[in-house]
């Protein structure tokens, strides 16, 4: 990683303990933007996606014009358990997006600075909250920067895959990658607008990411028939046992 | 290419999985084992959640038992009595180990118990055949003797039957619990039970090897139907895909080693098979206690 992606990840991962992620961020003038496809089905050949989102920056760009895109995926609790040389210790979020992608341009990278890239909701870090008496502890940056750390173990933070083109007329073409392990659910895609290291301008996209095709078949029959499910379990270790025994024979 | 696994949610690399299939497949075929005590793992390793691993790979062991045992049957070398009496234990175990099972998951120490219960029986079977199979190499190389110390307590249980197909006159009892213990370890390891299944039959009931590979498969074949019913139904945790993927290369694996099982001697095959429970094992102790372990993990919260 160069010194400005090291930057960057810097800007998107520190996270001052006392500053969580707003949710109601002020409001900023709307940028026009579109998905190429709102919904994405997992399907038995699904090995991720790549999003791409159209965004036309605001007018009056100057040097340190740029945008920054995320995807963030639905949120639920998450537990982070370490190991110490006198036990376990755990700490709770209450709500972390189980998916989140960023990228930005490098002149957002070099201009905005890491309490901004929080109030745009584009950090990762700050966006797993604690309990409420939680928010103070001093212990909540390394707790959180751990949290993150295991999510891009898994696949499901990413820093580097995001990229976004600059195209005419201050369109920006921005390509997101989808794990393959994302759960299904309704993700959010942020787009913001920056200049002279402020936020001038922000625009949020829903897509959806359901099951589809034989996946969901599966997946619906072991969750609600489980009977039929287990016959045919049973019944495709038989066929596929018989079928070879069959063909030995011959 | 990947798929997508629908119930495990990971992408997979089917050539992958298929190799896996394969070689457990290749190794059921030769000793007359299930292979789940090898393909658990190696699921585990390339990814798979545990308690996926543990449920599926019953599925796929169900397959290869049903087209390994099929041609020993042809053979006549398929005690259908013994094997019947010992699927009567491990049904009444297996149903023990899915409420065990179902008990680890919800207390959250399914991967811990799964693991340390692994290395104790890999590594006590594995040394117990190493040892005797050394042994029988430097003598004649076939079965061990008929009448050992071992076996002497059990000609004084009562209730005895004949088993003419294994030349055997024993008491029910040995077969009957060997087979509810077996079938615990099914459910709550996801094996088939042919690694403790077969020695046991060898060295504490005197099966013939050639016999025993057959009635191990024979009864293994409805263990693991009866597991994946159990564990597909209540906990959902089989995935067919994975199972199919599994199931092609273990088919193809197993007449494979069906066919090289045949130019070996019996002592040499239980050597064989020693050794790779004892690598298993081996590999198992190392994971869990020498390999550097991260300081944190990531849960998810009730």
């Amino acid at each position: 990683m160069n010194a400005r992606g090291a930057a960057f990840l810097f800007a998107i991962l520190a996270a001052p303990p006392a500053l969580a992620q707003r949710t109601e961020t002020p409001r900023q003038p709307a940028i026009s933007a579109g998905l190429a496809e709102e919904t994405v089905e997992i399907k038995v050949n699904y090995s991720g996606a790549r999003i791409v989102l159209f965004a036309t920056a605001p007018a009056n760009e100057n040097a340190s014009s740029g945008m920054a895109v995320a995807l963030i995926g639905p949120s639920g609790p998450a537990e982070v358990v370490r190991r110490t040389p006198a036990g376990e210790k755990r700490f709770k979020f209450v709500t972390a997006p189980s998916v989140f992608a960023v990228g930005a341009e490098p002149q957002v990278v070099e201009s905005v600075l890491p309490d901004v890239m929080i109030e745009s909701g584009l950090n990762a870090a700050a966006s797993a909250m604690p309990l409420a008496d939680e928010l103070q502890s001093p212990d909540l940056e390394a707790w959180r920067a751990a949290f993150v750390e295991l999510k891009m173990d898994q696949g499901l933070y990413s820093f580097d895959d995001t990229t976004i083109e600059r195209l005419e007329g201050g369109l920006r073409r921005a390509r997101i990658v989808l794990p393959p392990n994302a759960p299904p659910g309704d993700y959010r895609i942020r787009a913001v607008a920056f200049r002279n290291g402020q936020r001038v301008g922000e625009t949020e996209k829903t897509l959806t990411l359901v099951r589809g095709g034989m996946d969901a078949t599966l997946f619906d029959l072991s969750r609600r028939h489980g009977f039929i499910y287990g016959f045919l379990a049973v019944l495709l270790g038989v066929l596929v046992g018989a079928i070879a025994a069959w063909v030995g024979r011959r | 290419m990947l798929i997508h696994l629908p119930i495990a949610q990971i992408a997979v690399d089917p050539l992958i999985i298929v190799a896996i299939g394969t070689v457990v497949g290749f190794l059921s075929g030769l000793f007359g084992v299930g292979g789940g005590f090898l393909l658990t793992p190696l699921l585990i390793f390339y990814g798979v959640p545990a308690a996926v691993a543990v449920s599926t790979q019953a599925n796929q062991v169900l397959a290869t038992s049903i087209a390994g045992a099929s041609s020993h049957w042809r053979e006549r070398a398929v005690d259908v009595r013994l094997g019947t009496l010992m699927l009567m234990g491990g049904l009444v175990g297996s149903t023990v180990g899915v409420g065990i099972f179902s008990l680890l998951k919800y207390f959250g120490v399914v991967d811990e118990t799964i693991s340390v219960l692994y290395i104790v029986f890999l590594g006590v079977i594995g040394g117990l055949m190493a040892w005797e199979s050394v042994g029988a190499l430097g003598r004649s190389g076939g079965d061990p003797g008929r009448r050992t110390r071992m076996r002497a307590w059990m000609r004084g249980l009562p209730i005895k039957r004949r088993f003419p197909r294994s030349g055997l006159y024993i008491s029910i009892i040995p077969p009957l619990g060997i087979g509810v213990f077996v079938g615990i370890l099914a459910a709550v390891l996801g094996v088939g039970g042919g690694f403790i299944l077969a020695p046991a039959m060898v060295y504490l009931l005197g099966v013939p090897t050639r016999v025993m590979v057959g009635t191990s498969l024979f009864q293994i074949i409805f263990l693991t139907a009866y597991v994946t019913f159990l564990q597909a139904t209540f906990n959902g945790t089989v995935d067919l895909v994975l199972a199919f993927v599994l199931m092609i290369g273990g088919v193809i694996g197993a007449r494979a080693g069906a066919a090289a099982a045949r130019k070996l001697k019996a002592a040499q095959l239980r050597l064989l098979l020693a050794l790779v429970v004892l690598a298993m094992a081996g590999r198992l102790v190392y994971d869990l206690y020498v390999a550097p372990k991260p300081d944190y993990r990531l849960e998810i919260a009730g």
